[in-house]
């Protein structure tokens, strides 16, 4: 899978600032900030994901499909920074 | 300078589509403007008698979340007079926007600021006449860079009196 096109990455961008409106976390973060991490973050997610498959044990890795494989990976970071 | 009038959230009025929502923060009602796409509202009035240009829009606003960055602001007047060939059951007919200059947010979300905007395009307001203020926020502007809703407080219409 390729990285995120533009306008995807855009909705993320407009969505993270909703969230951070809504909880009122404060940042210093400028937009042009925040999209550069969005672009990165994403970057990351696809330069990693075959080892992160890799990562996962069989019969798992093998039988999980890839938005499955997608799931478990985003339950488990929601889970350890406690994200809601 | 002259106060005219102050226009706050509660008597906004509200574009179908692209609307600030209407919240309340510490029950202190404001219109919410978000970061990432171009929102508007409204107010009506009608122009008093002695007003004299050149109007200036303050606007009074404080961040939701944002401590850094600027916000660019823009405010239109539609002034129908008397007489005047305008169909309002039509269309609208505001004339150019005035926008602001890039506004530095506070440095703690929270504090308010006031940004001053002169209407230089005024549709040629005179006293008496049927005058719709919209007021936007520019957030796709690549100078509107601070993230988060601007949360608009009021805004005070004073002319040159």
């Amino acid at each position: 899978m390729a990285v995120l096109p533009e306008a995807d990455r855009d909705e993320l961008l407009a969505k993270m600032c909703r969230d951070f409106s809504k909880l009122r976390e404060s940042t210093s973060l400028t937009k042009p900030d925040l999209r550069a991490a969005i672009d990165a973050a994403d970057l990351w997610a696809d330069t990693n994901s075959a080892a992160y498959n890799t990562a996962l044990p069989q019969p798992a890795r093998a039988e999980l499909t890839a938005k499955q494989k997608a799931m478990l990976l985003m339950l488990v970071i929601t889970r350890r920074w406690e994200v809601t | 300078m002259a106060t005219r009038y102050v226009f706050l959230p509660y008597s906004a009025e509200f574009p179908a589509t692209t609307l600030p929502e209407l919240l309340h923060i510490q029950r202190r009602p404001v219109l919410a403007f978000d970061a990432a796409a171009d929102e508007v509202c409204y107010w009506t009035c009608i122009a008093p008698q002695g007003m004299t240009a050149p109007l200036t829009a303050i606007l009074t606003y404080m961040m939701a979340s944002a401590t850094a960055g600027n916000v660019m602001m823009d405010v239109a007047i539609e002034a129908v007079s008397d007489g005047d060939a305008t169909d309002l059951d039509a269309g609208v007919s505001f004339a150019t926007t005035n926008l602001s200059s890039a506004t530095a947010v506070p440095a703690t979300a929270g504090f308010i600021d006031q940004l001053s905007i002169t209407l230089t395009n005024n549709d040629s307001i005179a006293a008496g006449d049927y005058v719709r203020i919209w007021v936007n926020r520019d957030a796709n502007h690549a100078s509107d860079t601070a993230t988060g809703d601007l949360y608009l407080l009021s805004v005070e219409l004073r002319d040159a009196a």
